[in-house]
């Protein structure tokens, strides 16, 4: 199997209530999964465990083989500093600081040299549509654009894992869309798996696959897919067959939904900057 | 209806809102006490000058109805102020102040604290000195409680009334004439006003800045809440009007505690050593009608910072939600201190006491001034020479926000004015102790040298008191103690020759030093209780910037943490980010402010002063540190948040 991140009998509970009730979710190199469900469902408590953000009370996160979650705080931090890169809603980045060097903060957390760390950071900007925004603030930013940085910022230390919490949640439609495409592409690209957070069943649609969580659990019916997925973000349709076809999405807007955009409406593809450096 | 709503924001702020209350609180109340303390020393230092103005007679033109003079004793280490009095033929003049009746020719009266010594110590060592006092002197006589006073009634025509005295002022007063006893300050009790008006100055000015940056508190807490409030159409009125009012019942509340707190505090000021001793508690209660003003004027001046806070807010709805950058100081800024700097050297120790006093306060607004503008290009220095992301973020922030950055270190900055000031002002220490066998000396009546000698030598042997007398140049006799004699066989001298010659004490070398030695120990006490009080405001406000500005970040700070970011960058950077300025501009303070205190130098630069100035220093940033580090905590506690979600 080439399972990145596998969460076995994931339990989590505050208080009284029972946030995760024993969750089992495998994502495999280079897949998207989109970890839809109502507010409280618990799907914001199974990304922060998966991310290594919380400890579960219960069962066990692998990454790549290890268990990440009986780690100490200061050994799960540099992993998520290394091998995750995570994309929000809004705020993520320092108000301060201009957009390359928000992008450059993770490099230069890890002890690259700064100039190294922003001249890396700048070959993010073009593919990803941010000509000429380096030396921008991201109070000088659209949100569309912020968002971009974001993308920029999580993928450039190359990571194993991009976990991405409601990332276009205070972006408009269309703008959304372009986001999630973006966010998507990039992360195909950079063989990276993609874990998104989301209620909106459009951003779900972009991912490979969707798990639903209902009270603590997975909903029957969205476990892991059968067959091999295809690989890259050009494949046609993968969405065409698939468990969602049969899943509680049957009815949902997967086969018409968003799709017809998704091979490039910009026209060009996201790749990144090509150096393949790992940090 | 603008009054419920503030009452509600302010109860409905929240764990957030709430603490940035009691921060507000808390800083008003600290303000408060220390500006009280500010105040209440002036009026201090005037209740002891009007106290003792009965000491300093002043010569009438006509009518005189007594003859007062006096002159100082002294007993082991310490002075005794030794006040004759003589009543004119026909005359019965008012008593002076704290005794019950003027005293009769031989009547001895002493304070409580010399009668309380008479009584302890061998009466051939001191009582002997003043035989049979008739009582004790009331506080109304008395600079302080312990303070050594005796009151000597003498006929008018006694040879201690019409004798001469000792030429120095500071030693003795002639016998004058005076129309009443009610007399005026003294050249040295006005000094220490002036001195302690000085200190004022220096202590205000932060107090004034932490009250501002306290002020602000509350603001950067309401900032986005006021703006969503602008948005919904509230108008600048409504929005000003809630906000001073929600500043304003934080800072009376704020500065009642601090009262509650000062006066809870005067008994331990009251220890304080000044003039040779502690102070009368009633002496440091300011007068009802400046403490009704401090507690009016506080609330004020917080209402006044809120506003000033307020006018991104009021000028633009959108300026606090779109974190607009803040437009670039002005150079002016610096301008106006070198402006003022450019005076000084036209400052010497002969200009008035007035002019000195304001140009100080110039100075010190000015740094204060100058300080944000200092600040931004430190930032941007930082920002550009910065290879780590401790120091990025840093550089970068102080550059967003040179003001609140300024704000954490403005209060050791301007300590270290008030300390570099005060360093080089520092008079250069006495000699003390003249070397060899302690000699008494004594100034004996022209043409009468031999004469006293011999009587002192038969004094002193009837004493016990081994010594050599001779006579030296200008009628001075000198009783050189053989060996080396304990304090008592001194004493023991002293009484033995007290009145040899009217009006005179014999004094040794370090008893004619003892008055230079006082004010020296006073202005080192002085600058101590300055230069405490600066840094409990330094420090304090260190403490509460700190805090705001981790709470104002909290959402950042808690993504970058969730992002990976080790806790210990997250706090090196804030580290950087306060001593960098601080370091530039503590000493670029100091700097400044030795450079004020030039033109009153007297002599060289001492080591006492500079020690103190290393003290400060050293101070200063271990409390600024000590102080970040106290809101340490409160960055783990909120970055430990799993899901940061905007407010």
């Amino acid at each position: 199997m080439n399972d990145v991140l596998v969460g076995r009998a994931l339990a989590k509970r505050f208080g009284q209530t029972v946030a995760l009730g024993g969750v089992d979710i495998a994502v495999r190199a280079g897949e998207a999964v989109a970890i839809m469900g109502p507010s409280g469902s618990g799907k914001s408590t199974l990304l922060h465990c998966l991310a290594g953000i919380m400890k579960p009370d219960g069962g066990e996160v692998h990454l790549l083989g290890r268990r990440i979650d009986a780690m100490g705080e200061r050994k799960r931090s540099a992993l998520r500093r290394t091998r995750f890169g995570f994309v929000f809603q809004f705020g993520q980045l320092l108000p301060e600081l201009p957009a390359e060097e928000n992008v450059a903060l993770p490099l230069m957390l890890g002890g690259v040299p700064r100039a190294q760390a922003v001249r890396r950071a700048r070959e993010w900007f073009a593919p990803l549509g941010l000509h000429s925004m380096e030396a921008r603030r991201p109070g000088e930013l659209s949100g569309g654009q912020a968002q971009r940085v974001a993308i920029a910022r999580a993928l450039v230390s190359r990571p194993a894992v991009v976990f991405a919490d409601e990332p276009t949640g205070a972006l408009d439609q269309q703008t959304g869309q372009e986001t999630m495409r973006l966010l998507v592409e990039a992360t195909k690209h950079n063989d990276a798996s993609l874990i998104v957070v989301t209620h909106d069943p459009n951003v779900a649609a972009w991912c490979d696959r969707t798990v639903e969580v209902r009270d603590g659990h997975l909903l029957a019916g969205a476990p892991h897919p059968a067959g091999p997925h295809p690989a890259g973000p050009h494949a046609a349709g993968p969405h065409a067959a698939g468990p969602h076809a049969a899943g509680p999405h049957a009815a949902g807007p997967h086969p018409a939904g968003p799709h017809p955009a998704r091979p490039h409406p910009g026209g060009e593809a996201v790749h990144g900057p090509k150096d393949g450096t790992r940090a | 209806m603008n009054l419920d709503l503030t009452w509600r924001l302010l109860k409905g702020g929240g764990r957030r809102g709430l603490l940035g209350t009691w921060l507000t609180l808390g800083a008003v109340a600290v303000a408060t006490a220390l500006l009280l303390f500010a105040v209440a020393a002036n009026f201090a230092f005037g209740a002891r000058a009007e106290r003792t103005a009965w000491r300093n007679p002043v010569p009438a033109a006509s009518g005189a109805v007594a003859v007062e003079a006096s002159r100082y004793d002294f007993v082991r280490d310490r002075a005794i102020t030794v006040i004759d009095l003589a009543a004119l033929p026909g005359e019965s003049p008012a008593p002076p102040p704290g005794l019950p009746r003027f005293p009769a020719p031989g009547e001895v009266w002493l304070s409580p604290a010399l009668a309380a010594l008479a009584r302890e110590l061998p009466a051939g060592e001191l009582a002997d000195r003043y035989p049979g006092p008739e009582g004790v002197l009331g506080d109304a006589a008395l600079v302080h409680p312990g303070e050594l006073v005796a009151v000597v009634g003498h006929a008018p025509d006694a040879p201690a009334m019409t004798a001469q005295r000792s030429e120095d002022w500071i030693i003795a007063k002639p016998p004058v004439k005076v129309a009443s006893l009610a007399g005026e300050p003294s050249e040295d009790a006005e000094a220490y006003q002036v001195l302690s008006a000085i200190a004022s100055v220096l202590m205000v000015v932060p107090l004034l800045v932490f009250g501002g940056a306290a002020a602000r508190l509350t603001v950067a807490r309401r900032d986005q809440r006021l703006a969503a409030l602008r948005l919904v159409g509230a108008t600048p009125g409504q929005v000003v009007a809630m906000t001073v009012a929600e500043a304003v019942i934080v800072a009376l509340a704020g500065a009642l505690v601090g009262t509650a707190v000062f006066a809870l505090c005067v008994p331990l000021l009251a220890g304080i050593q000044m003039q040779g001793g502690p102070w009368f508690a009633g002496d440091l209660f300011p007068p009802p009608l400046v403490l009704a003003g401090v507690l009016v004027a506080v609330p004020l001046l917080v209402g006044l910072s809120a506003v000033a806070g307020l006018r991104r807010v009021v000028v633009s709805p959108l300026g606090v939600a779109k974190r607009e950058t803040p437009p670039a100081m002005r150079f002016v800024r610096v301008l106006a201190l070198i402006a003022v700097l450019a005076a000084f050297p036209m400052l010497s120790q002969n200009t008035s006491v007035t002019v000195v006093v304001v140009a100080l306060a110039l100075a010190f607004l000015c740094v204060n001034l100058a300080g944000p503008w200092v600040v931004g290009v430190i930032g941007r220095i930082t920002a550009a020479s910065a290879r780590g992301p401790a120091r990025l973020l840093a550089g970068r922030r102080l550059v967003d926000d040179p003001r609140s950055a300024w704000r954490t270190v403005s209060g050791v900055a301007l300590t270290g004015f008030v300390a570099g000031f005060l360093g080089l002002l520092s008079p250069a220490a006495f000699d003390e102790g003249a070397a060899g066998p302690p000699a008494l000396r004594v100034t004996a009546p022209a043409g009468q040298a031999e004469e006293v000698a011999g009587r002192a030598r038969e004094r002193l042997g009837a004493a016990d008191v081994q010594a050599t007398v001779k006579t030296a140049a200008n009628g001075v006799v000198v009783a050189t103690l053989h060996g080396t004699p304990g304090v008592a066989a001194l004493d023991r001298a002293r009484t033995a020759l007290a009145g040899l010659v009217p009006g005179r004490t014999p004094t040794t070398k370090t008893d004619d030093q003892r008055f230079g030695i006082e004010v020296l120990a006073d202005v080192r006490v002085g600058t101590i209780v300055v230069l405490s009080v600066s840094f409990l405001v330094a420090i304090a406000s260190s403490g509460i910037t700190a805090t705001s500005s981790v709470l104002d970040r909290r959402q950042t700070y808690a993504l970058l943490r969730l992002a990976g970011t080790p806790l210990e960058t997250l706090d090196r950077a804030r580290r950087a980010e306060t001593l960098i300025p601080l370091a530039v501009m503590g000493g670029g303070a100091i700097l400044v402010g030795a450079f004020c205190a030039i033109p009153f130098m007297i002599g060289g630069v001492n080591a006492v002063g500079m020690a103190t100035l290393g003290g400060c220093v050293v101070l200063g940033f271990a409390g600024v540190i000590g102080a970040g580090a106290l809101s340490r905590p409160l960055l783990r506690a909120v970055t430990a948040d799993p899901a940061p979600r905007p407010d």
